[in-house]
C-alpha cells in the first residue's frame, strides 16, 4: 500500500514538474490568490481593530456595565451603584486590562459668544492616562491629573465655537441626578484634537470626583463602568458570566458593539465589502488555475489510458491527480500566506496620508469616530491559517473535474489515438 | 492431444460500434482460444478487428455479444475493477507508440506493475535488473524515454510487459515504429521470452518478419478468423496492407 502511495506521489510531482513555466505560473497564481487577501485583511482587521480599540479605550469599554435603561435613553438620572466592589472584582479577573469609571453628563456649554450641546465625561485622570489616546490628542495646555476639581478638557472645535482657550472659563449647564438644574464654572486645563468632528467639537473631560458632585451622585454610583478587556474577541463569552455574576437588579453588561452600533455595523459592512471583494478576485485567479489543471490532465488523456491498460486502477489516476493539486496548494497557499503577512509587516507604521494626499484627515471617519490613518495590522494566526486553508480546499476543489472527466475515460478509445 | 492449459477463450464474439442504423461490426462471431506457450500472430487488412480483437482478450474493451474467459474467469461478469487486477496480475501490454510514462525512467517504468503489485524493492531490483541484462538495456536504467532511440523504449516497454511474469503478453503492432533491424532484434527477444520462460504472446501485425517467429497465425478478415494456419499467399496480401 505505502508502495502504491510513494508510486502515485512520484508520479504526480514529476508530473506537475513536466511544464515548468505552467507550474510556475499556476504556483505564482495560487501564491498571489492567497497573498493578496491575507495582506488586505490584515490590514483591515488592524484598521478595525485599532478603531474599537481606541474608541472602547476614550468612551466605555469593550464591555459597559450601565443601567439597563441607560442604552434607550441616556439621561443623567439613570446610574448604576454598587460600583466599588464590582470595579474591584472586574480589576482581579485575568481577562480584565483594565476598568474605568464614568459619570455622563448631558448638557450645555455656553460662554458670551455661544452655547453649545455637550457631552460631559467624568473619568479617573491617572487611569485615562494609561488607556485612552485623548492625553496624548492634547496640543495646548495639559491632561487632567487627579483632583483637579472644575479643570476640563475640551476639543479644538468646541474651543473654536465658544471662543475659549487654556486658563479661559465656560458654563456647564445640566440636570443632576434628581432633575434638577444645576450651573457650575468649568476652567479649560487643556485643549485636544483628534479629527472627529463630534468628539472634538461636543466632548468635555473632567475629573470625576467633580462630575459625580454637579450630578449628586456618591462615590459607589457612575453612569457607566468602562471595562477594557486584553484579548478584545473573547468578550462575548465574558458577558454572559459577568451578567450573571455580578450585575445588580438594575444593571447590564453590554458589548462594544451595543454600545456603539454604527461602528459595528460600519465595519460588518466594510468587511462584507472586502470579502466580496476577495472573493471575487479568487475566483477570477482560481479559475485561471482550473483551466491550468484541466488542461494539463486531458492533454493526458492517452498516458492515463497506457496506465490504466496496465492494471492501475481508476482511484489510483484520481488519487494521482488529486496529488498534483494538492501539491500546487501545500507549496502555493501557506506561502501566500506568509507573503501578505510579510508585505502587512512591511508597511506596519506607514501613514496612509501619504498617498491620499487629497484626503482630508476629519473625513476618514467610522460612526463619527476618526481612523488611525497610520497602518496597524492585525496579525493572528487562526485568521491566517483560516485563509490559507481555505485556499487550499478551494484549490483541492479544482481537481473534481479532471478528476471525474479521468473516471470517464475510454481506455480503447484514448489507445487508439495518435 | 493437447496437453497445453488454456489461458483464454472466446466464444462467438460480436464487438459492434455505434447505436441504431449506424452500427459497425468489428468482430462478427469469433471463436478462438490461447493456449500456454502460444506465440500467435494475429494478422488481417486494416480495420479488420485486430485491435478490437486484442482489447477484447485483454479486458481493455467489453464484447458486445459473446463470451470471453480468462482463466475460467467470465469477463462479462466482472467489473472494470476486477477486469483491472486482472490486466495488472497476469495480462501484459505492448503498444506500438511505446506508452512508456515520460516522468519516469527506463527502470522505474519497467519495475511500474510490479509496484502497483506490491513487490518488494529487492525483487523489484532483482527482476527488472536481470530483464535489463537480457535484453541489452545495460546502462540505460536512469535514462527517461525521451533519451532513448524507439527501438529502446519499445525493449523498456517489453520488461514492463513480462517483468510481472505474466501469462499473456499482448502485442499490438509493436514493430510497427521501429526499424527492420530492431524489430527482428526485438521479436528474437520475445522468442526467447517464450522459449525460455514459457511465456504466451499474441501478436497483432502486419509485419511479415514476425511470422517466422510464430507458432500459430491467425487471419482476421472483416471481423471473422479467415483461418488459423495461413497461406503464404495470404502472408503475402496482408503484410502489404
Amino acid at each position: 500500500m505505502i508502495i502504491k502511495f510513494l508510486l502515485i506521489l512520484k508520479i504526480a510531482w514529476r508530473s506537475i514538474w513536466r511544464n515548468k513555466r505552467r507550474t510556475f505560473i499556476s504556483l505564482f497564481s495560487i501564491l498571489i490568490a492567497t497573498c493578496v487577501p491575507t495582506f488586505f485583511v490584515c490590514i483591515a482587521w488592524g484598521f478595525y481593530a485599532g478603531l474599537v480599540d481606541d474608541v472602547a479605550r476614550l468612551m466605555a469599554g469593550h464591555v459597559t456595565y450601565e443601567h439597563v435603561e441607560y442604552r434607550n435613553s441616556p439621561s443623567n438620572d439613570l446610574w448604576v451603584d454598587d460600583i466599588q466592589k464590582i470595579n474591584r472584582i472586574l480589576n482581579d479577573k485575568d481577562e480584565v486590562l483594565s476598568t474605568k469609571q464614568i459619570v455622563n453628563l448631558q448638557g450645555v456649554a455656553h460662554t458670551a459668544k455661544g452655547a453649545v450641546g455637550v457631552s460631559l465625561m467624568g473619568i479617573e485622570p491617572s487611569k485615562e492616562i494609561e488607556i485612552s489616546f485623548l492625553p496624548e490628542s492634547i496640543i495646548a495646555g495639559e491632561y487632567l491629573s487627579q483632583g483637579d476639581g472644575r479643570w476640563v478638557i475640551v476639543g479644538t472645535k468646541l474651543a473654536e465655537q465658544l471662543n475659549i482657550k487654556v486658563g479661559k472659563k465656560f458654563v456647564f449647564t445640566t440636570n443632576d441626578i434628581n432633575g434638577e438644574m444645576v450651573e457650575d464654572l468649568f476652567r479649560v486645563k487643556g485643549i485636544f484634537e483628534t479629527g472627529s468632528k463630534q468628539i472634538d467639537g461636543h466632548f468635555v473631560q473632567s475629573d470625576i470626583s467633580f462630575a459625580r458632585k454637579i450630578a449628586g451622585l456618591d462615590n459607589n454610583s457612575t453612569s457607566q463602568l468602562g471595562i477594557i478587556v486584553k484579548n478584545s474577541d473573547t468578550h462575548e463569552n465574558l458577558l454572559k458570566e459577568w451578567q450573571n455574576k455580578l450585575a445588580r437588579n438594575n444593571g447590564v453588561f453590554l458589548s462594544w458593539q451595543q454600545i456603539m452600533p454604527d461602528i459595528a455595523t460600519t465595519i460588518r459592512m466594510d468587511r462584507t465589502a472586502v470579502v466580496s471583494f476577495m472573493f471575487m478576485l479568487v475566483v477570477i485567479v482560481l479559475f485561471t488555475m482550473f483551466s491550468t489543471i484541466l488542461m494539463s490532465t486531458l492533454e493526458r488523456k492517452r498516458e492515463f489510458a497506457s496506465l490504466l491498460a496496465l492494471g492501475t486502477q481508476q482511484i489510483e489516476l484520481k488519487l494521482q491527480i488529486f496529488f498534483e493539486t494538492f501539491i500546487f496548494g501545500i507549496i502555493a497557499c501557506p506561502l501566500g500566506s506568509l507573503l501578505g503577512v510579510g508585505l502587512a509587516k512591511w508597511v506596519e507604521g506607514y501613514d496612509m496620508m501619504n498617498i491620499f494626499e487629497d484626503v482630508n484627515p476629519e473625513d476618514m471617519e467610522i460612526g463619527g469616530f476618526g481612523m488611525d490613518t497610520v497602518i496597524t495590522p492585525f496579525f493572528s494566526t487562526s485568521l491566517t491559517l483560516q485563509i490559507s486553508i481555505s485556499f487550499f480546499c478551494a484549490v483541492l476543489l479544482l481537481s473534481v473535474l479532471p478528476i471525474y472527466l479521468i473516471s470517464r475515460i475510454s481506455i480503447t478509445d484514448e489507445l487508439r489515438s495518435t | 492431444m493437447n496437453t497445453k492449459r488454456e489461458i483464454t477463450s472466446l466464444h462467438e464474439v460480436v464487438k459492434n460500434y455505434g447505436e441504431g442504423k449506424v452500427v459497425t461490426k468489428a468482430l462478427q462471431g469469433i471463436s478462438l482460444k490461447i493456449l500456454e506457450g502460444d506465440f500467435s500472430v494475429m494478422m488481417g487488412p486494416s480495420g479488420c478487428g485486430k485491435s478490437t480483437l486484442l482489447n477484447i482478450i485483454g479486458g481493455l474493451d467489453r464484447a458486445t455479444s459473446g463470451d470471453v474467459k480468462f482463466n475460467d474467469q467470465d469477463f462479462n461478469t466482472l467489473s472494470n475493477k476486477a477486469l483491472s487486477m486482472i490486466r495488472r496480475q497476469h495480462i501484459g501490454f505492448v503498444f506500438q507508440n511505446f506508452n512508456l510514462l515520460p516522468v519516469l525512467n527506463a527502470y522505474e517504468n519497467a519495475e511500474y506493475v510490479l509496484m502497483l503489485q506490491g513487490v518488494s524493492p529487492t525483487k523489484r531490483r532483482e527482476k527488472v535488473m536481470h530483464l535489463f541484462q537480457e535484453m541489452g538495456l545495460d546502462g540505460l536504467e536512469n535514462r527517461y524515454p525521451r533519451e532513448l532511440s524507439g527501438g529502446q523504449q519499445q525493449r523498456v516497454a517489453i520488461a514492463r510487459a513480462v517483468a510481472t511474469e505474466p501469462q499473456l503478453v499482448l502485442a499490438d503492432e509493436i514493430t510497427a515504429n521501429v526499424d527492420s533491424k530492431t524489430a527482428q532484434s526485438l521479436l528474437e527477444l520475445m522468442a526467447a521470452l517464450n522459449k525460455n520462460n514459457n511465456t504466451t504472446f499474441l501478436f497483432s501485425t502486419h509485419d511479415p518478419s514476425v511470422i517466422k517467429f510464430a507458432k500459430k497465425i491467425i487471419i482476421l478478415k472483416d471481423g471473422i478468423i479467415n483461418s488459423e494456419k495461413a497461406s503464404s499467399e495470404e502472408i503475402e496480401r496482408f503484410t502489404h496492407k
